[in-house]
């Protein structure tokens, strides 16, 4: 089967939209053209975006290639792997705060808040900056031409509070998401591997932050997802922090507990340590450098590859626990596989290869970069969302049970895991006091059995139930999962039909007028930055104007009449106060003034132009 | 039986209440369609495995947000509904359990929370099976009591098959409204039930088992 072709490129810009691959390490655009996905990198650079932010001492943050030379320089201000803080709260995020170079606080919505030069972004605030780069280089790529429209990927196992940050990331930069794809999804997407026909694959997907697997089913062109599992705290940087604790160790003797535990140092650790494990993926040994000028430190070390995979088998064995558990829910056995895909650049590690093959019992596909499968996927399926094709379909399914939190403290699950999406549920309530108005209710994902142990989605508040006595009104809640993974409640009283109101309290999540409150913040600063930019290009300007002016009536002042010469004088005047004034509007009026009042010593300077220049040609040379 | 066949905007033949598969127009209808009239089936306790999940595939491919995403709000809420609907219906036709529960309740037969009963037979080996299931949780893996889940396993589903054949004579053809069958129908149901939470609960206890944390 193969794909509609559609020169994309040709048509009006609303067909158009963007895949991207927001990474913990790396983040990239693809664009669907001329019957394939391509990665969009403007001409003769690379597209990847390194998820790297900057903080330099003045001016706006700096993001990507530009962001991470600093980091060696200075780690300090300097931040890496945002999605792992996505959607989560200080306490679930212990290990890597630890190595985080700056003081992190939380809203009261439970929003981790980074602060730097004494200023305070959230995750989403980071990742939209991110996103807005990846754009950019797109655009740029596209030779000017413009979208908002993207698909953004995310790991399958990424719970609702993840996908929540990740969709307003995405409208703080301003951009319109069509779709929120699952990675290992979108991967098999840009395998094209529906032109085999059919069979069932296992997607094996690690990343630099964060860990998936899927089992699909493709049939006749749709990829129907069968079960997925992972650990969004899995990934490369967990590889890196094995090789980063044998260097504290070996280093307590040498420096100060201080030195050893400043998260700046440590990310100048993780650096050497992340070059090492790239390194050993080639060679069966390689050194890890660290050195500290000020402390006269030069640490070296040598790993072989035996040492690091020891040092590593328990990561790789937490992720033969999820494939485990995704075949069990696939119920399907290990020979019902036919293929095997390996995607995210940690698939690079021997170790990881081989044990995934020892699993599955066969050789996993390796032919697309494991860096820009995702991408390209997201690419597919951004052009089967505009319409450029209907020959391929993606079921996929919501990673985690939904539940309610029942009286005593245990979960009554309403949405079972491995559901297609979009899936609902309605269940039914009653009040337990007469005319009570209200019900509160906790949702909870996961696949534990008691509340506790589950993830809170947020207290929703039910209100506006009509006033009756207690179990008569009959509340239907709908919960909805929709395709992009994203649950939305709404309520209605049967009896009398009226629509009861849901108020979400996010947990970890930004609520819509947070989001609203940081969008209009971010215009200001915009509006700011422009007005600067245009006030200092008028000045500019006039400067020009006056000069140009000064020379002028040296040679035109006895062709002009008296009335123009005030004129012009009194534009001058205007153009000095308003230099003066720094104002953009006043700047733009004296600018508009001082253009019409020399107008007519342009056409006497003109004029004269023309006559000297006419003066010593032929006519047919004119 | 699917309450409108031909769509009122072209008048071409409905394979189902949801949208039009000529035209490509999304419909609301309400009261929300049931599994069976969704699927453009008549109920029936016997569905056709294979049939059913090709006509999922081929109802997805009208249905799908995915094709309405560069549609309007209203578009694609609906695409988003109807969808959902349409994969409800799906787990409830593809699963006897759930299928038989769909059919006792529409024939007007006890819920699961009106009758709690199983059938007395099977209350006995319960017992003994619940013992098993305890003893292996209790102990080491690779133990003789985690051996004997094993044997547990494929006794459940012979039990699961037998149990099932009853159910599937029980209400094969339907019986009518409120028959006494049907109560019958909820004691099976309520046995099938607990053999495929026991079931779960050996799959999920392997699979730890396996892992090595």
């Amino acid at each position: 089967m193969g794909f509609i072709e559609l020169n994309v490129l040709n048509n009006n810009a609303l067909q158009l939209a963007i895949g991207i691959d927001l990474g913990t390490t790396n983040s990239l655009g693809a664009l669907w053209k001329d019957g394939r996905p391509i990665v969009l990198h403007p001409e003769g650079q690379s597209g990847y975006v390194p998820s790297v932010i900057y903080f330099p001492e003045h001016g706006e943050p700096l993001v990507g290639r530009e962001a991470r030379e600093h980091a060696l320089i200075d780690p300090a201000h300097t931040l890496f792997s945002i999605k792992r803080f996505m959607g989560r709260g200080l306490a679930e995020v212990a290990a890597d705060a630890a190595t985080v170079p700056c003081p992190l606080s939380e809203t009261a919505g439970g929003v981790i808040e980074f602060e730097m030069r004494g200023r305070k972004y959230t995750p989403q605030q980071l990742s939209a900056l991110i996103l807005m780069n990846v754009h950019n280089m797109g655009c740029q790529a596209l030779g000017g031409l413009e979208t908002t429209r993207v698909v953004i990927t995310v790991p399958a196992y990424f719970d609702d509070a993840q996908r929540q940050a990740t969709r307003d990331a995405a409208r703080l930069a301003g951009l319109d998401v069509l779709r929120i794809v699952n990675e290992p999804t979108a991967a098999s997407l840009a395998y094209g591997l529906d032109k085999k026909g059919q069979g069932n694959v296992a997607v094996f997907d690690l990343g630099g932050g964060t860990f998936d697997i899927s089992v699909l089913s493709i049939q006749d062109g749709v990829f129907q997802v069968l079960s997925t599992n992972g650990d969004t705290h899995l990934g490369g940087d967990d590889f890196d922090r094995c090789l980063v604790e044998v260097a504290r160790r070996e280093l307590a003797a040498s420096l100060p507990k201080d030195t050893l535990d400043d998260p700046a140092f440590l990310q100048l650790l993780r650096l050497g340590a992340e070059k090492c494990k790239i390194q050993l993926s080639s060679d069966p040994e390689a050194t890890m450098h660290v050195s500290l000028p000020e402390s006269g430190v030069q640490w070296r070390r040598s790993f072989t590859r035996e040492e690091f995979d020891a040092l590593t088998k328990h990561l790789v064995e937490r992720t033969i626990d999820s494939c485990r558990r995704a075949m069990s829910d696939a119920k399907l056995r290990m020979t019902e596989i036919d293929e095997v895909v390996l995607v995210g650049g940690s698939t690079r590690t021997p170790a990881v290869r081989a044990r995934v093959e020892q699993f599955f019992g066969r050789k996993p596909h390796t032919e697309l970069n494991p860096d820009e499968v995702v991408a390209l996927g997201a690419a597919v399926q951004a052009h089967v969302l505009v319409g450029g094709t209907r020959e391929i379909l993606l079921m996929d399914v919501t990673p985690l049970s939904l539940g309610l939190e029942t009286m005593g403290g245990a979960v009554a699950k309403i949405i079972a895991r491995n559901s297609t999406i979009p899936c609902q549920a309605t269940e039914g309530f009653t009040t337990y006091v007469d005319n009570q108005t209200g019900l509160d209710f906790n949702i909870l994902q996961g696949e534990r059995e008691l509340a506790k142990d589950c993830r809170s989605l947020g207290k929703f508040r039910l209100t506006g139930i009509p006033p009756m006595p207690a179990g008569m009104p009959k509340v239907s809640v709908r919960f909805h999962i929709d395709a992009n993974g994203l649950l939305t409640v709404t309520a209605k009283e049967e009896s009398t039909g009226k629509l009861a109101r849901i108020e979400v309290q996010p947990m970890n999540g930004l609520t819509d007028a947070e989001v609203e409150g940081m969008l209009k913040i971010a215009y200001a600063h915009a509006r700011e930055d422009f007005d600067a930019r245009r006030a200092a290009d008028l000045i500019i300007e006039l400067g020009t104007m006056m000069r140009a002016t000064e020379r002028g009536l040296v040679h035109a002042r006895a062709s002009l009449d008296r009335e123009t010469i005030r004129d012009i004088d009194d534009a001058v005047k205007q153009a000095h106060a308003a230099i003066a004034s720094n104002d953009t509007k006043q700047l733009q009026t004296a600018r508009d003034e001082f253009e019409r009042a020399t107008l007519p010593l342009a056409a006497v300077l003109m004029d004269g132009v023309a006559k000297a220049a006419l003066a010593g040609k032929k006519l047919d040379e004119v | 039986m699917p309450r409108q066949c031909k769509c009122p905007k072209c008048g071409a033949e409905l394979e189902t209440p949801l949208g039009c598969g000529s035209c490509g127009v999304l419909f609301s209808p309400a009261p929300s369609p049931g599994p069976f009239e969704v699927f453009g089936l008549a109920p029936a306790f016997e569905v056709d495995a294979r049939a059913l999940k090709q006509r999922l595939l081929k109802l997805s491919r009208l249905l799908h947000p995915d094709y309405y995403a560069a549609g309007d709000d209203a578009t694609r809420a609906t695409a988003e509904r109807n969808t959902a609907l349409l994969n409800e219906s799906y787990d409830v036709l593809a699963d006897p359990v759930q299928r038989a529960d769909w059919l006792v309740r529409s024939l007007g037969g006890p819920s699961e929370s009106e009758q709690r009963g199983m059938p007395k037979a099977f209350l006995v080996e319960v017992l003994e099976w619940n013992e098993t299931l305890e003893a292996a949780r209790e102990s080491q893996p690779s133990s003789p009591p985690r051996a004997a889940l094993v044997q547990l396993d494929a006794t459940l589903r012979a039990q699961r098959d037998d149990t099932l054949k009853t159910l599937g004579a029980l209400l094969t053809p339907l019986p009518p409204r409120a028959a006494p069958a049907l109560a019958e129908a909820r004691a099976q149901l309520n046995a099938l039930r607990y053999l495929e939470k026991t079931l779960a609960d050996i799959e999920a206890l392997s699979v730890e088992q396996a892992s090595t944390r």
